[in-house]
């Protein structure tokens, strides 16, 4: 635990998206393996992944080399997706000794820093270097970084700009909509479950609220008919037959 | 041949080494028993099924529980290790079954879980 849930900050979803594409930052740690890492997109000092800028990062990994110098600590750290990656952090010089004590090789830790080149060279400057006590945090760590990069990928993609929580907890996007897609700008989760019913109807005569309203379980009829008729007034729907029908306006 | 360790080495379960002849793998799986020489052991993954490890030289530690296998997989289907590393089970014991379903995970979206 420990992490950000709420994404904040990205409140309107229409306007400018290129503008705010562009200065997309995660505000989150993100969860990665090296490959991902030497793979990202560099600009001057910023790196992105799927067009979002990325800060903090974390990879998990064993430790193959640790050198211990006046002012900091050297390890490879290695995540099998790559070459070991190189991690250096910072030893607080103030320190009497207990502090940064130098983890040795053959010991899976978790590493969370920043991302650096130098020279065409990647590493991480790391803020902490963690041993981990439970293995099970490794498989954690796939499916946690599985989960961010296809967030990451499906924001890239989408209409909806909001920026998702990459916390650790496995991925719950329940906030975003039913069916396993995601929203329509502007539209509440409500809403896209409803359109989204209707679009991939096949009937002529569209779907009926009735219809709807089996599908959508725990949905009242007043909820359905609420969005079918902001759905209706914006113009994403169309009453065929009688008022009970609707069809989409995005002809397939 | 080179330092296995430097490449990219794919994390598989028993039911991928057929696909991955002569390439450099990562392999987690729980020992279930050690040839007398010492250079041979056999590892089970989150399935049950069983993958043969040999090795170089014979052991000279005593191997137990949950090992992670660094090594390349021979024409036979079985891994010539160049290292392993126990996982500590002292303050949890390590979920085999979970870790299989992962690998599965990676295995069915690798442009989320890149190798090399």
């Amino acid at each position: 635990g420990g992490y950000m849930q709420s994404p904040g900050g990205f409140g309107s979803p229409a306007g400018t998206q290129a503008e705010k594409k562009q200065r997309m930052r995660s505000q989150n740690i993100v969860p990665c393996t090296v490959s991902q890492l030497l793979g990202a997109e560099q600009v001057d000092e910023t790196f992105r992944i799927c067009g979002v800028e990325i800060s903090q990062v974390t990879i998990m990994g064993i430790i193959r080399h640790a050198e211990k110098a006046p002012t900091n600590i050297h390890y490879k750290v290695d995540d099998m997706t790559a070459a070991p990656m190189d991690v250096r952090q910072w030893v607080d010089t103030d320190e009497a000794g207990g502090e940064n004590v130098v983890v040795p090789p053959g010991t899976y830790v978790k590493v969370a820093g920043h991302l650096r080149s130098f020279q065409n060279k990647r590493s991480l400057v790391a803020f902490k270097v963690m041993p981990l006590e439970d293995m099970n945090a490794l498989t954690a760590h796939i499916l946690e970084t599985v989960n961010a990069h296809m967030i990451l990928r499906k924001n890239l993609t989408s209409a909806s700009k909001a920026p998702q929580s990459f916390s650790s907890g496995m991925g719950d996007m329940s906030g975003y909509g039913g069916g396993g897609s995601l929203p329509v700008s502007g539209l509440t989760a409500h809403q896209s479950q409803v359109l989204n019913l209707i679009k991939n109807c096949p009937v002529p005569e569209g779907m009926s609220l009735q219809e709807l309203k089996l599908q959508l379980h725990n949905m009242s009829m007043s909820t359905i008919k609420q969005a079918v008729e902001f759905l209706s007034s914006e113009g994403h729907i169309y009453s065929t037959v009688d008022d009970d029908h609707y069809k989409s306006t995005d002809a397939e | 041949m080179g330092d296995v360790h430097e490449v990219p080495r794919r994390r598989i379960a028993t039911g991928h080494l057929a696909q991955h002849i002569g390439q450099p793998v990562c392999f987690v799986g729980r020992v279930e028993k050690i040839h007398p020489t010492g250079k041979l052991f056999v590892l089970s993954d989150g399935e049950g099924k069983h993958t043969t490890v040999e090795l170089t030289e014979p052991l000279d530690d005593e191997i137990s529980g949950v090992l992670e296998v660094v090594g390349r997989v021979t024409n036979q289907a079985t891994i010539m290790c160049m290292s392993y590393v126990q996982f500590r089970e002292d303050k949890s014991l390590f979920d085999l079954e979970l870790h299989n379903e992962a690998l599965k995970i990676i295995h069915e979206f690798p442009e989320y879980f890149p190798f090399g």
